[in-house]
């Protein structure tokens, strides 16, 4: 079944996108801005975190207990969602209720951002800081970020630490939001069940006369260099391990490519690590896989081990990196090539689904991908492509990080 | 049923479901085996989860690579995993691959090729993961609170036990293969875009000869009991709540539920509200109906700062009874709005469906259609709920905390 996109412009700027497949049952409809961690400056650390938190709270029609009792009349499977680089806020509704959907989300991005929901909120934050100090793995990633990002702008933490969350008043928090939440700086996506006229005639209804927002975002290009830091904690049990180095960023025609070779090196199942790691047990896991940012991108590695079997798990994932250099063949390409178009094909028949992948294209190239472009892009990607790409992006400079419980 | 449900028993007990879904170019399978954790020897806990890795490791005449690239050929998103019940395979991509893959799985569960060096790995990988558990509190929490809540064998660590694991041996793998995957209680579930007709043929084909083997009853015994703390040095104090519930196939199970959507299902849910939104006492919090055949139950979890851990708990079981003041038409509405989307929603997934589809025939024996799901939801009255709600008092709780501190139990 093919699906029909459709795009326009408000006259305040909003841009609006919509993939229409009458076969859905609902419709998913999500405000993507391009605001996140890397937006913000080292005093307000946490803030696009926080402010999403408090987009909940209320307008100045509604308060906090309004927000969610409206979505869940509704019946709306509703959050949000912070990265470095975007925060959205999405429903997934059926079809009757788009309206209600559209006019609540418009009051969602309109927040009151009162002192007194501030100071209770704080304390939320607070507690999913200390949730994800209990996370050997998310730990380890934040720090991953920071070493390896230097003083690159992506190396700041979404959440922010307990020190920033503390420090941060609630006039910063509204400056922040006066400053990057606008037409200019968002998009408004719908897709499934849905009719392209009546969301652009309710969009220009709540959301018509939000001003829009002029709100660039630094580039400067990254300074890798390549070293290594360990963490301890005599309380872990297992060693965590990661690595990161330079990939495609996500405006680079190769991050299909990037995609492929992910799968085929670092897959959970069937791929090189699987085979060198996992399959005998050196590592309980280990992934290889692709982070494309705005700008820039990355490749990572992630091992989790006993202690004593880190150095050489590690030793044998870099190798394994090298010796895809020089032996890729096809077979093993076309393998990652079709678990890939499977997964096209099963996030295309979920809405929401759907939703997360238009917003996030439109977010770094304001560009609309079809399945059938995805599809299309896919089944270009050669063995010879995979080939270039690693001698574009040879797996050096790369950060090491470790945490584990060091010596016993 | 209408022409969208198909089910039949073969004649060695295993059943095959299906569910057709127009306009989707996918489908996706699940297939229980009656291999959970339960069934574990009582001195071999962990060896259902350790046959569910070795029967990947080669197959019929495909060793372990082989096995493994055909499957990634025919772009199969899989999975496999042990429950309490069953052990589950799962696989998912475009239609007619799905299909294709029936051969192979009726290879898995019945040819696999036990080599010793796969048994050694399997075991390794089961151990080190039984090693982690303590890196990850929640994950802990969750464990001990299955274990102190449910009778035993339900109760136990999917994962199994270090010792057990450790005596492990593949011959002894092999007996408990031999007696578990087998056809008699097996749910073979495909939904999407299936041709019924041809499925059931090839199926027939493939797990026809499959021999059946009587098995005993598992004898469950009383669950270990209320209150138990885990001493941890973590960040938060990690909170499980459970008591019994009704068992799915009760008549006031619909009536029960809405009940719990009250309590824990959108955002406007009471425990979210009164604990999260109203005194930010924790960023996560939740209570959800959990079911096993036979019988229910409703677990709860808080995560919070172990200085806070205290006004948590006593806020959540403050809120716990309170529930049987009973709940009000508005809040009522919205369970039922928010479970009836949700019911809608799960059409849109061939995975959704052919999971829920193999859970309903191994928990009621057929298939409940979506329609009637609709219709049972809007049949329960605000006196059913609220009349429910006076003569269930939650209880008796069974409490683990995990965490620097011991808490005070307010019941």
């Amino acid at each position: 079944m093919p699906l029909n996109f459709q795009q326009t412009q408000l006259k305040n700027g909003l841009d609006i996108v919509a993939e229409i497949n009458p076969d859905s049952h609902s419709v998913a409809m999500g405000l993507f801005v391009k605001t996140g961690s890397r937006d913000e400056s080292a005093g307000v650390n946490g803030v696009s975190h926080f402010l999403e938190h408090m987009m909940f709270k209320g307008s100045e029609k509604y308060g906090w207990a309004d927000v969610n009792r409206i979505f869940d009349e509704i019946g709306a499977r509703y959050n949000a969602f912070t990265s470095q680089e975007m925060t959205a806020y999405y429903a997934n509704v059926l079809p009757e209720f788009t309206e209600r959907a559209i006019e609540h989300l418009a009051h969602l991005l309109r927040p009151a951002i009162r002192v007194e929901d501030f100071t209770t909120e704080k304390k939320v934050i607070l507690e999913e800081i200390a949730m994800y100090l209990d996370d050997p793995g998310h730990r380890l990633y934040e720090r991953l970020m920071e070493e390896h990002f230097g003083k690159h702008p992506l190396s700041m933490s979404v959440l922010g630490s307990a020190e920033s969350i503390e420090k941060l008043q609630q006039p910063q928090m509204a400056e922040y939001f006066q400053r990057r939440y606008g037409p200019g700086n968002l998009v408004l996506v719908a897709t499934g069940k849905l009719e392209f006229d009546e969301i652009v005639k309710l969009a220009e209804k709540y959301m018509g006369s939000w001003p829009r927002v002029n709100a660039p975002r630094q580039q400067p290009a990254p300074l890798y260099k390549p070293h290594r830091q360990a963490m301890t904690d005599p309380k872990l049990n297992r060693q965590y391990t990661m690595g990161m180095t330079p990939g495609p960023s996500a405006q680079d025609d190769r991050r299909f490519a990037a995609r492929v070779l992910s799968d085929v090196v670092g897959d959970s199942e069937g791929s090189r690590f699987y085979w060198a790691l996992v399959d005998n047990a050196i590592a309980e896991d280990a992934e290889f896989g692709f982070y494309p940012h705005d700008g820039c991108g990355s490749f990572y590695i992630a091992l989790t081990t006993e202690p004593d079997r880190s150095e050489k798990a590690l030793d044998i994932a870099l190798k394994e990196l090298e010796r895809a250099k020089h032996d890729l063949k096809n077979d093993e390409v076309e393998r990652a090539k079709n678990k890939i178009a499977s997964s096209i094909v099963l996030s295309g028949e979920v809405p929401i689904g759907r939703m997360r992948s238009i917003g996030g294209q439109w977010m770094y190239n304001q560009e609309y991908r079809s399945l059938e472009k995805d599809m299309a892009t896919l089944n270009a990607v050669t063995t010879e492509s995979l080939r270039q790409l690693m001698v574009d992006f040879p797996f050096d400079p790369m950060t090491i990080v470790s945490l584990g419980p060091g010596e016993k | 049923m209408p022409d969208r449900y198909f089910q039949h028993t073969f004649d060695n007990g295993l059943t095959l479901l299906g569910e057709k879904m127009p306009a989707m170019q996918s489908a996706a399978m699940t297939f229980l085996v009656p291999a959970g954790s339960s069934t574990d020897p009582i001195d071999r806990c962990g060896s259902a989860t350790v046959l569910s890795d070795l029967i990947l490791r080669g197959a019929g005449d495909r060793d372990s690579h082989q096995l493994s690239d055909y499957l990634d050929t025919l772009g199969l998103q899989r999975s496999s995993s042990v429950g309490i019940h069953h052990t589950r395979l799962g696989c998912a991509g475009v239609g007619p691959k799905v299909f294709e893959s029936l051969a192979t799985y009726a290879d898995i569960v019945r040819r696999p090729q036990f080599p010793q060096s796969g048994f050694d790995a399997a075991r390794d990988l089961a151990l080190q993961a039984l090693a982690g558990i303590d890196d990850e509190p929640r994950q802990k929490l969750m464990i001990k609170l299955r274990e102190w809540h449910l009778p035993t064998p339900y109760g136990r660590n999917t994962m199994g036990e270090k010792d057990h694991l450790e005596k492990l041996t593949l011959g002894l793998c092999k007996v408990d293969f031999v007696e578990r995957y087998q056809p008699r209680g097996a749910i073979l579930a495909l939904a999407g875009n299936i041709d019924y007709d041809a499925i059931r043929a090839e199926v027939e084909k493939h797990f026809g000869s499959w021999h059946a083997r009587a098995t005993e009853p598992i004898k469950l015994m009383p669950a270990p009991g209320n209150v138990r703390h885990e001493e941890q040095q973590s960040e938060q104090t990690h909170i499980g709540i459970a008591y019994p519930s009704i068992p799915e196939t009760h008549e006031d199970y619909y009536t029960m539920r809405l009940a719990m959507e009250v309590l824990s299902g959108g955002m406007s849910g009471r425990l979210f509200t009164e604990v999260r939104e109203k005194r930010g006492l924790v960023y996560n919090i939740w209570a959800g109906y959990s079911s096993l055949k036979g019988q229910g139950s409703v677990l709860g979890y808080a995560g919070t700062s172990n200085e806070r851990a205290q006004a948590t708990l006593d806020c959540f079981i403050h809120e716990l009874y309170r529930l049987q003041e009973g709940v009000t038409l508005d809040e009522l509405n919205r369970a039922k709005t928010g479970l009836k989307a949700s019911t809608i929603m799960q059409g849109e997934s061939t995975s959704a469906r052919a999971g829920a589809i193999a859970h309903d025939f191994f928990m009621r024996g057929r298939i409940r259609t979506l329609e009637e799901i609709k219709a049972a939801i809007d049949g329960v009255s605000l006196d059913q709920v609220n009349a429910w709600l006076k003569a269930n008092k939650p209880g008796p709780f069974t409490i683990v905390t995990v965490g620097p501190k011991e808490l005070k139990i307010p019941v």
